[in-house]
This record gives C-alpha cells, sequence and structure tokens, in this order.
C-alpha cells in the first residue's frame, strides 16, 4: 500500500498523471552495475507510475517505439526514461513523445548513467539506490510538469564570421556562395591570419601562400562578402537568428575607397619600427602593409609610432591621408555568428631555461616560418639573427609549452609541432644539403592522413636525425652559437651539442584576448580548462557552442591543423547555413514571467539579469520579461523579494516535490489519501 | 612574520662557526653598519643538513629542524641565516609544519620530551634575501659613497648556489630560478662587475652527501666550475653559502691536487662571501671582513690566496 | 662468460609505487619518460647515473636493484630536475624518500655513519673537533666556542633525546647502539 499524493494537475482538475518509466541499461554501462528488472519493479511502486519496462537501449528505434506506442495506446500521459544525462538524449526522447502525440515538455529524464552507475561502479547495492533516488525524483517532477509550447522565431539570413584567417575565410566562403549574406571581420589590417605567414604545409610541401593568397582575393571580390578589416565586435545583442552586432571600424588614417597601394608614402615615411607580420625580424615604415600579398591591398598608418611629419599627406598621389580619421562604430543584424578567431603562439619566454628572448640565436617557429619564406625578412635565405650567419647546424626542439602540467605551459599536445618540425627541417634541408639537423622529441606525433609517410619519407631521404628525449637546457657560447642539452633517452646517455641555431616547436594557444571573445559572445561558460572555447559537445556538437545560433570553428576551439581547421570551418558554415535555410528556429521555452499582480516594480531583477531580458514597463510600474531573450536562467526568479517571478518547467511546483521525495520524511497531515 | 624588520635570530649553521668563522664575522659587521640587530640563537645545532640528514630519516629531520626553529620563536624572532643548505631545510621544515597539521602533531610530540612545541610563528630569511628585499640596493649602494675612494673593480664569478633560488615555489624570488640575476645585482654594487660564464647557475657539487661520500664526483662538478670560471676571466668567486665556500676554497687545493693530469693549470682563484665583498665596499677593512690570514694558525681557511683582492685595495687605498 | 649477462625484467611490483604514493608522488606514475631530469642532472653527465631511469624503476618496483645501488647518493640535491620536470614530478624528493628507504633496509654509506656519530655526539655534523678551528675563531675576535649545542651540553642533551625518540640512534646505529656494537665485536 503506497501513500499518493494528489498532485496540483488533479487538484485543478485536469486528467491525473499516468506515467510510463523506461530504465535503459545501455548496454554493461548501467544493467552491468545495477539490476535493472529490480529498479522496473521499484518504479511501479511510485505515485501515478502505471507501468514500467526496460530495454538494453532505449535511444535506439526500437526503445523510442516503446514510448510512442505506450503514449498511442493511451496507457501514459507523462514519460520518466531513466538512462544517461540529459546533455546526451533528452532531445531523442522528447521527439519520441511528441512523434507519440504527446506535449514533449511532459518528459523527464533520470540520469542513472553519468551520476550514478560511472561514478559509483565497484558499489551495487550503494548504486542501485542512488539509481531509486533519481527515478524516484524524476517521477515525482513529471508528475508537475506542464505543457508547454515551443516559440519560433525569424532566423536573418546572414552570418558574421570572425577571424579572417583560414578558417573564417572558408567558412565565409562557402556561406556566400550558398547566396547568404556575409560580414568577415578581423583585428587586423588584412586578413589570411597565421596561414599567410607560413613558408609550406605539410604533408604535401605546397606552399602555403599559394594556396591561400587566392582564397583572399575570392574574399574581397565575392559580392555577398562585407570584408571588415582592422575592425573588431564590441558588443553583441539578441538571440539566434537575430543578434545585433556592434563593430569598431579603426581608423586606417588612409582613405581606403581611394588609396591605390601604389606606395610612394612608405619609400618616404621616417618612421622605422617592427613588422609584426614577420615577427619582429624585418622593419617596416609607420605607413605600411603587412606584406606584399595583404587583402585589402590599402594602406594603414600605425598611430602609436608615427611622428604626424606630413611627408605622407604630401606625395600622396590621390590626396588620400586623414591624420584626423576617428573610429567609426557600425550595427549589423545576422542570424548566425561563426566564431574563428584561432590561437596564439605560446611564449616561449616563460619556459626560462630555453633561453628565448635571452640568447639570440633562440627563435621560435613562426619565426623560422618567415626566415624560410621566399617574402620573409631575408627573402627566404635563412640567417642567425646574432650574426646574420647562414646556419649549419640546427635543432630544433619539440613540445615547447605542450605537455607541460607545472603551469609554465599547456597540458595538452599541440598536434601540429611535430610535422611542421619537420617540414621547416626538410625545407631547409632541400635548400642546404650539406646542413646538419637535429629534432629533439618526446614522442613523434603523426597522426593525420599522410603524415607518417611524411615523418618516414623524411628522415629517409633528408638524413634529419631524429633523437628521442626533451631539451633540458639550451646555454649560450662566446661564439653567439647555442649548447643543446639533453638526454637520448633510447642510448640513456646525456648529451651535449653545440650548434648554429635552435628553433623551438612552440605549441599552439588561446590567444590572448579569448576571455574578452567569450564574454562578448556570452560564451563564457564554455570556457574549459585548456582555455579555448568548448563545443557545445566533444564528439556529436564539435562545431556548435552551448548559446545557440553561435559557432565556433578552427583553433579557437583547441590546436588543430589546417585540415581539420577547414573541415570545421566548413561544418560550421554547414551548420550556420542549415539554421538559415530553414528560416526559422524554435525557442526552447523556459523563460520566466512576472507575475504582474505581485511585482512591486522595485526593478531588483533588471540588474540580476545577465541576458539583459527583462525592461521595465513604466505605465504598469511592473516588470516584463523577453521570452525570447531570457535563457531561464533563473536568477530573477531567486532574487525577487516579492516571489513574482516564476520560471516555466524549474519552477517551485516542480523543484520542491523533488526535493521532498529526495530527502525522507515523515508523512504529514496535509498529505490526501487517495485510492 | 614575527618580528621588527631590524632584528634577526642569527642561526650559524655547522660550517660557518666551525669551519669558517670569518663569514660570521664580515656578516656581523656589515648588518650593524645597516643598523640590524643579530641576537644569538642558544644551543642551535646543524639545521639539520638537507641532502644527508633528510636523506637518511625525513621524521628526525623534521623534528630537529622544529627544535632549531623554536629557539628563535622564543626569542619572537625571524631567523637569518647565512648558508643556502640551512636555508633549504629550515624554510622546508617551517612551511611543511605550519602547513601540514598531522606532520606537525608528531613533531610536537618529539619535542614534548625536551619540553619544547613548534608554534610556527617566524618566517625563515637568507641573508641574501634580508640584503636584497629589505636593506635593498639603494641604501647599500648610498653607503659605498662614504666607503672606497675608488671601485673595487674586480671581476666577479657569482655561484647562486643551488638552495637560495630551488625549489623556486617557497622563496623569494618569483618563481626565477634558471636565470636569476638578484645575486649579481647585488654584488655589483661593489663597483665590480658581476661575470656570465658556462653553467653559472650549476651546482658546486658539495651537497647532498655526494662531499662526504663520493668526494671525487663532487670534486669533479668544481673543477668544471672553476674552469668555466676561468675561462670567463674571474678575479674572484663570490658565495652566498659556506658549504658551497668550502668547495671552492679547500676544495680548490683538492681539485688541483686529485685533477691535475685533467687541468691545464693549477686553480688560484680567490674566494669571497659576498658580504666580505660588500664590507669592502662600503670602506671597512679587509681585516674586519676576515681577509687576513693568521700567520700561525695552519690549515686553516681560506686556502686560496686573499693577496689579489689585498692587492686591489692596496691599489686603491 | 663474463660476456653474457641476462637483464631481463622477469619482477615487476607496486611496492615503491605505493610507498612512494603515500607520500604524495603520484604525479611519478605519470612520468613520460621524457629524459629532462637526466639532461639536467649535473651528477648524471659525469656518471653513470640516469635520473629518468631510476624514476622508471620506481614505476616498475625494482626495489631492491635501486635501493642497493649506490648511484642513489649521486645526487647532490640541486633541484634543477624537478623544477624542469614538465609533470610536476618532484623527483629529487623522490630521490630524497628513496634514501630513506635505503637507509631503512641498512644501505649507508660509510662516510654518513661517521657524520651521524658527529651529529649524536655534538649536535653539528661539521663539530669543532681540533684545536685549531678554536684558535681560528678567537683570530676572528670570536669566543672560541660558538653559541650554539658545543657552548650550551644541556642543547646536545636535548638533541640526544630527539635522536632517540625518532629513533635515529637506531636506524644509524650511533649512541648506545654504537656501544652495543663496540660491546659485541669486543
Amino acid at each position: 500500500m503506497v501513500t499518493k499524493v494528489k498532485n496540483l494537475a488533479e487538484l485543478n482538475g485536469r486528467e491525473p498523471p499516468k506515467i510510463g518509466v523506461y530504465i535503459c541499461w545501455c548496454g554493461v554501462n548501467i544493467g552491468g552495475v545495477v539490476d535493472v528488472p529490480k529498479l522496473c519493479d521499484y518504479a511501479r511502486t511510485l505515485p501515478y507510475v502505471v507501468l514500467a519496462s526496460e530495454y538494453k537501449f532505449m535511444c535506439s528505434d526500437i526503445g523510442q517505439g516503446m514510448i510512442m506506442e505506450d503514449i498511442k495506446d493511451g496507457k501514459i500521459n507523462r514519460v520518466v526514461v531513466a538512462s544517461c544525462s540529459p546533455r546526451m538524449h533528452e532531445e531523442t526522447f522528447r521527439r519520441a513523445c511528441e512523434e507519440g502525440g504527446l506535449n514533449k515538455f511532459l518528459f523527464e529524464q533520470a540520469n542513472i548513467r553519468e551520476h550514478c552507475t560511472w561514478v559509483t561502479m565497484n558499489d551495487v547495492p550503494g548504486a542501485t539506490e542512488i539509481a531509486k533516488d533519481h527515478i524516484r525524483m524524476a517521477v515525482a517532477k513529471v508528475s508537475e510538469l506542464k505543457p508547454l509550447e515551443v516559440t519560433t522565431v525569424k532566423v536573418e539570413p546572414s552570418t558574421l564570421v570572425v577571424g579572417a584567417g583560414i578558417a573564417g575565410i572558408n567558412a565565409a566562403l562557402d556561406l556566400a556562395n550558398s547566396g547568404y549574406k556575409v560580414y568577415l571581420v578581423d583585428k587586423s589590417p588584412t586578413v589570411g591570419g597565421h596561414m599567410a605567414q607560413l613558408d609550406k604545409t605539410f604533408p604535401t610541401m605546397d606552399c602555403s601562400s599559394c594556396i591561400t593568397t587566392p582564397k583572399m582575393s575570392e574574399i574581397a571580390r565575392n559580392p555577398n562578402i562585407e570584408l571588415m578589416t582592422y575592425s573588431e565586435v564590441v558588443s553583441l545583442d539578441g538571440y539566434v537568428g537575430n543578434f545585433q552586432v556592434k563593430i569598431v571600424k579603426y581608423p586606417h588614417y588612409i582613405d581606403q575607397d581611394t588609396c591605390t597601394g601604389c606606395g610612394h608614402c612608405v619609400d618616404t615615411c621616417p618612421v622605422v619600427c617592427g613588422n609584426e607580420f614577420d615577427l619582429g625580424m624585418k622593419p617596416r615604415k609607420a605607413i605600411y602593409l603587412s606584406f606584399p600579398q595583404a587583402v585589402p591591398g590599402q594602406y594603414t598608418i600605425d598611430m602609436n609610432h608615427c611622428i604626424r611629419c606630413g611627408i605622407c599627406k604630401e606625395v600622396c598621389p590621390t590626396k588620400s591621408v586623414r591624420y584626423n580619421d576617428k573610429p567609426e562604430y557600425v550595427d549589423i543584424k545576422v542570424g548566425t555568428i561563426i566564431l574563428a578567431t584561432g590561437y596564439d603562439p605560446y611564449d616561449a619566454r616563460r619556459m626560462k631555461q630555453y633561453g628565448f628572448g635571452r640568447i639570440k640565436n633562440v627563435i621560435n617557429a613562426l619565426q623560422m616560418e618567415r626566415l624560410l619564406s621566399s617574402y620573409g625578412p631575408t627573402g627566404g635565405k635563412v640567417r642567425r639573427p646574432s650574426d646574420q650567419k647562414e646556419p649549419k647546424k640546427l635543432v630544433w626542439v619539440q613540445c615547447v609549452g605542450s605537455r607541460e602540467f607545472t603551469g609554465k605551459g599547456r597540458k595538452y599536445c599541440s598536434r601540429v609541432c611535430c610535422m611542421y618540425a619537420t617540414k621547416q627541417a626538410r625545407s631547409y634541408k632541400e635548400k642546404h644539403p650539406d646542413a646538419q639537423i637535429f629534432i629533439f622529441y618526446i614522442d613523434l606525433r603523426a597522426f593525420g592522413k599522410g603524415y607518417e609517410e611524411f615523418y618516414n619519407d623524411t628522415a629517409k631521404n633528408y638524413g634529419i636525425k631524429f633523437i628521442r628525449g626533451r631539451v633540458a637546457e639550451l646555454l649560450e657560447a662566446e661564439n653567439g652559437n647555442v649548447i643543446v642539452r639533453a638526454e637520448d633517452t633510447t642510448l640513456q646517455r646525456p648529451l651535449e651539442l653545440e650548434v648554429d641555431m635552435v628553433v623551438l616547436s612552440v605549441g599552439l594557444e588561446p590567444r590572448e584576448d579569448i576571455d574578452d571573445i567569450a564574454r562578448i559572445f556570452n560564451v563564457t561558460a564554455t570556457k574549459t580548462e585548456d582555455g579555448f572555447l568548448m563545443e557545445a559537445h566533444p564528439k556529436l556538437r564539435p562545431v556548435d557552442t552551448l548559446t545557440e545560433g553561435i559557432f565556433v570553428a578552427g583553433n579557437v576551439v583547441g590546436p588543430k591543423d589546417i585540415p581539420d581547421t577547414v573541415a570545421q570551418a566548413k561544418a560550421a558554415a554547414s551548420s550556420a547555413s542549415t539554421l538559415m535555410a530553414r528560416g526559422e528556429v524554435e525557442i526552447v521555452p523556459y523563460y520566466s514571467i512576472v507575475l504582474s499582480h505581485k511585482c512591486a516594480g522595485c526593478k531588483s531583477c533588471i540588474s540580476l539579469c545577465p541576458f539583459n531580458a527583462i525592461t521595465f514597463n513604466e505605465i504598469e510600474n511592473v516588470a516584463e520579461i523577453n521570452d525570447i531573450l531570457c535563457k531561464g536562467c533563473g536568477t530573477c526568479v531567486a532574487g525577487c523579494p516579492s516571489k513574482a517571478i516564476i520560471q516555466n518547467h524549474f519552477g517551485d511546483a516542480q523543484i520542491l516535490p523533488m526535493i521532498e521525495t529526495a530527502i525522507p520524511k515523515k508523512p504529514e497531515k496535509e498529505e490526501v489519501e487517495v485510492e | 612574520m614575527a618580528s621588527n624588520d631590524s632584528k634577526f635570530a642569527l642561526f650559524l649553521g655547522c660550517v660557518i662557526p666551525n669551519r669558517y668563522p670569518f663569514i660570521e664575522r664580515a656578516t656581523r659587521a656589515v648588518f650593524e653598519k645597516f643598523k640590524i640587530e643579530l641576537v644569538d640563537m642558544k644551543g642551535a645545532s646543524c639545521c639539520p643538513a638537507p641532502g644527508v640528514f633528510r636523506g637518511f630519516d625525513i621524521e628526525t629531520w623534521l623534528v630537529v629542524g622544529a627544535r632549531n626553529i623554536t629557539i628563535a620563536e622564543e626569542l619572537g624572532l625571524d631567523i637569518a641565516l647565512m648558508c643556502n643548505g640551512c636555508y633549504g631545510s629550515l624554510l622546508e621544515v617551517n612551511h611543511t609544519l605550519k602547513e601540514d597539521k598531522e606532520k606537525r602533531r608528531k613533531v610536537n610530540e618529539h619535542l614534548a620530551k625536551i619540553g619544547r612545541e613548534f608554534k610556527g610563528t617566524i618566517e625563515i630569511r637568507h641573508v641574501v634575501d634580508i640584503m636584497y628585499h629589505d636593506i635593498g640596493p639603494e641604501k647599500i649602494r648610498n653607503r659605498t659613497k662614504y666607503g672606497r675612494k675608488t671601485p673595487l673593480n674586480l671581476n666577479l664569478a657569482v655561484h647562486y648556489g643551488c638552495h637560495l633560488t630551488k625549489p623556486a615555489k617557497l622563496r623569494p624570488w618569483d618563481m626565477e630560478c634558471e636565470n636569476p640575476t638578484f645575486f649579481d645585482e647585488l654584488v655589483e654594487i661593489s663597483g665590480c662587475k658581476s661575470l656570465n660564464y658556462k653553467d653559472k647557475f650549476m651546482c658546486c657539487g658539495a651537497g647532498g652527501g655526494v662531499r662526504g661520500a663520493f668526494k671525487e664526483l663532487s670534486l669533479d662538478y668544481t673543477r668544471e666550475k672553476l674552469e668555466n670560471m676561468t675561462a670567463a676571466k674571474a678575479d674572484v668567486i663570490i658565495t652566498g653559502c659556506p658549504f658551497c665556500h668550502l668547495q671552492f676554497d679547500l676544495g680548490q687545493v683538492e681539485v688541483n691536487n686529485i685533477f691535475k693530469d685533467k687541468i691545464s693549470a693549477p686553480f688560484n682563484i680567490p674566494v669571497l662571501y659576498f658580504t666580505q665583498l660588500i664590507g669592502l665596499a662600503i670602506g671597512m677593512t679587509p681585516e674586519e671582513m676576515g681577509l687576513i690570514k693568521s700567520p700561525e694558525l695552519k690549515g686553516v681557511p681560506p686556502f686560496t690566496p686573499m693577496k689579489p683582492v689585498l692587492t686591489k685595495i692596496g691599489d686603491s687605498a | 662468460m663474463e660476456n653474457i649477462k641476462p637483464e631481463k625484467i622477469t619482477y615487476v611490483s607496486d611496492d615503491l609505487t605505493r610507498l612512494l604514493r603515500d607520500a604524495g608522488y603520484l604525479e611519478l606514475c605519470a612520468c613520460i619518460q621524457c629524459g629532462t631530469c637526466t639532461g639536467s642532472c649535473p651528477s648524471g653527465r659525469r656518471t653513470a647515473s640516469r635520473t629518468r631511469s631510476l624514476m622508471k624503476k620506481v614505476q616498475l618496483g625494482l626495489k631492491e636493484e635501486i635501493l642497493s645501488d649506490k648511484e642513489l647518493w649521486f645526487c647532490s640535491t640541486c633541484y634543477t630536475c624537478l623544477e624542469r620536470c614538465p609533470r610536476g614530478v618532484p623527483v629529487t624528493d623522490v630521490i630524497i624518500s628513496l634514501r630513506n628507504l635505503a637507509v631503512k633496509e641498512g644501505y649507508m654509506q660509510e662516510p654518513h655513519i661517521a657524520l651521524c656519530k658527529m651529529f649524536y655526539n655534538t649536535g653539528h655534523g661539521v663539530p669543532i673537533n681540533e684545536e685549531k678551528w678554536k684558535k681560528l675563531r678567537e683570530y676572528h675576535k670570536l669566543n672560541e666556542l660558538p653559541p650554539t649545542t658545543h657552548q650550551y651540553p644541556e642543547a646536545e642533551k636535548e638533541i640526544q633525546t630527539l635522536l632517540k625518540s625518532t629513533e635515529f640512534d637506531k636506524l644509524t646505529g650511533v649512541g648506545d647502539y654504537e656501544k652495543k656494537k663496540g660491546e659485541e665485536e669486543s
């Protein structure tokens, strides 16, 4: 005999709950730990539960079919599935409910895998008790759930792509070619990103510029793409389908429409400073173009260095110099957003034993790319910094800042360094067959298509010596040479080599401004331990974020090589266009509602709302919540001093019964006996 | 932090009082000039040495180290010490017992037998740290103005020693242990030049019980360091630790002896403890700084010649 | 026959890993054998001591081999390996703990035993044991004995009480245990 409590629906005269509980084995994940049939027996004893079934995989066609059948047969009007995390399959089971003819919000999932059997796998009786608790709570909640209607909103057929590296370029082109309007924004004066700085690409050894620059000019020509270089997103409002974006365009101090890129100004500019594009290894003028193939090809004045001598203004044949240019703010409206802001190379100064910045002939790998590049600071002739001598003996140090668990570097493997070092070494050997080259590694990771073959070919045909051992330290010799100390771990012998130059294979890090990006685009919550943005699901939603309508591609999510970056860019473009092609999107109705008769008009909720979803109705003197902007976080509900805000689906009516049933207590007088 | 800034309990250790007393003499004299009072820690013992005794039994090391700390706790003063080994031990013991309640309970059980208790009320400071952070380069530089008429002008090979900077996490040098410069800055106030030389931050070879048990191995470190110092044309070796000091001073004689076939010429580089150099720079006499050898006593330090330094003093006096 | 030396590992245990784990050395279990420690070791540069191999032997629990090897005592505790280890393995501290285990198993270097005796008898590892040291102190205008255990016999007693309390005397065969040994031999 079970005491059953009348629920609100019943008290309100609606049809009493008829709950079906379905328990999933999840193969051995759940079934191997707890006794599923016994859990079914237990579930049948719970209030309003009319049936309890089990199946090996509830998420399968057959499993979903069981739920649909029972709904159609009128046996049940509420559903609990005890299985995995709702993040995994809530949508799956809701769809099943819907197809069976039930409002999909009358479903609740009990997570007895992640929250139970995976963490309590060595304690069978304990796990069974925990599973019972989860099921009991889910049943308590589902009894009190109300049917909700989804809202649909229109999706603007336009995309903002942030970052114009190889990821942003590819995403922008795919979308533009599908007919969508694309705003492509980049912080720097040119598109191309890091890939434009590279010399060659592994494993094909094709020239990086040759495959990047045509894409860059395609961007500039495509009528559907509005290119905004030297610009940054300042703020974001709105929601999926209807984002309002404010962008600042930094002043170039050169009229970008009239500048012809003739270069007269550069020849006469008297100010010399370091060129960022060549990582400071080559001087540039205060008026500059990042590199010859830069897109757009108009000039920019670097006001941090300009002395306003006025010479450029005098010599400019088109009179394009504008010293009084001001930043310009632009507002755009887009339906979707793709973040492709890329990475920063690891700052090797933090690995002090390698003396980067202190020992002259220790450079990082991106500097090496520029030295190898035909349009680099030395025209492709590699020279060491201390005396411009051609190095004959070189060492590449792997894992600089990667696989480092002490806080000086990053824990993850940066995935590209083994191959780019092999590529650079091979490139150097092609030009200097006499050079002696050593690559010091911990593990040589050649996992991509054609990578192992690339290593094999390089080692075999180019005589590069691969030594297994992480470099312990670098010392500077009197003559500028670098002394490399390490252990050859395979020979178990310490090793000391004096070489002309050392290249540090630095890993990839989240961009310095990743926190700003996360904050502006409201994806802060998705920042994971590695510092990159987190995807919505590492396997099944790799280019989505948890903010609907915002996608990610390339190194902003984590280090990856060019093929993977481009694949993600295309995936992000495809995901964005899926939303836009449908033209409208469903909004989960978890929003909160102000009970205007209770609202005292204190406005405290307005400042609490992290999504700017609450406005104040001055006439009625009450707060109003925009149900589309509201993400249902519940902050206002908890904060309202008059208890005038209630939340759909996660209200007191649903949560309190869960708590009550979770904590065993004595029956109280108010309880109504049924049966 | 227990005490006022100008008063410390002076922990002597073993090598300074029992082998290199002029380090104590020079340090006391220099600290007096900067009005820092050093109070004796009566009945203190060996720290105990971090390489040997800690290597034999960590618990004993903690207990005896804690006893030393309790002497300063009774005085209500932070400890100032002159030895990297003592620094390594007492810093580590103090930190461990402040953080780890269980270990502290155990240690205090032992200490109760001699009527003591570790309370965790004081800090451990190396004299290099006190000179650099408390007195500060500026104050020392100002004093050199009233000191010598001409700068000392020696080429210095500074030897930091290991436990002054490592492990980096408890020490006051902003986690810098690969390429620190604070010691160079400090000694360059004297007007001398601190040289860069190969493996400047390498160990002298004395620590970890290696000198005690494997003298030849230990001296091979020293030989290599001496060769690198010679290559950089060092006039003087500067130390901040009596055990490193001993290894370069007495060790130099030993290296010349046991490696005579391996070295091109015998080494003959004077070794000074850094307070001796600072003292000279602020105008104190070579005698006050313990640079004058006793004419009667044989087989006592310094074993390396002080004459090159004294000649410099003579030149400018 | 001297060319034939089978060096197969035939027994692997968790002994050491367990002993060290209790002292907080979980990081060692994730050692990736990169060789930074050996490459940084000033001792390894002049001997056959290989820090990385030692760490591997600890992982495999080759206890007897580690503790009986005198190379365990070649480390000068310079801490360079500990500072550079990319996995945060407290290498030097692991070596110190291994030395503790070695001493417990009776592996100790003769000169180190002598050091323990001096420590027990005087409170100093390096004591004033000759007249000349007193004279040198006086020459430098210091009291002939420092204000340490040397000047305070009761402090010396305190040290001995503590060394008995932690059974350091028994562990290293000093004090009463040295006398006992002497009596047995005579």
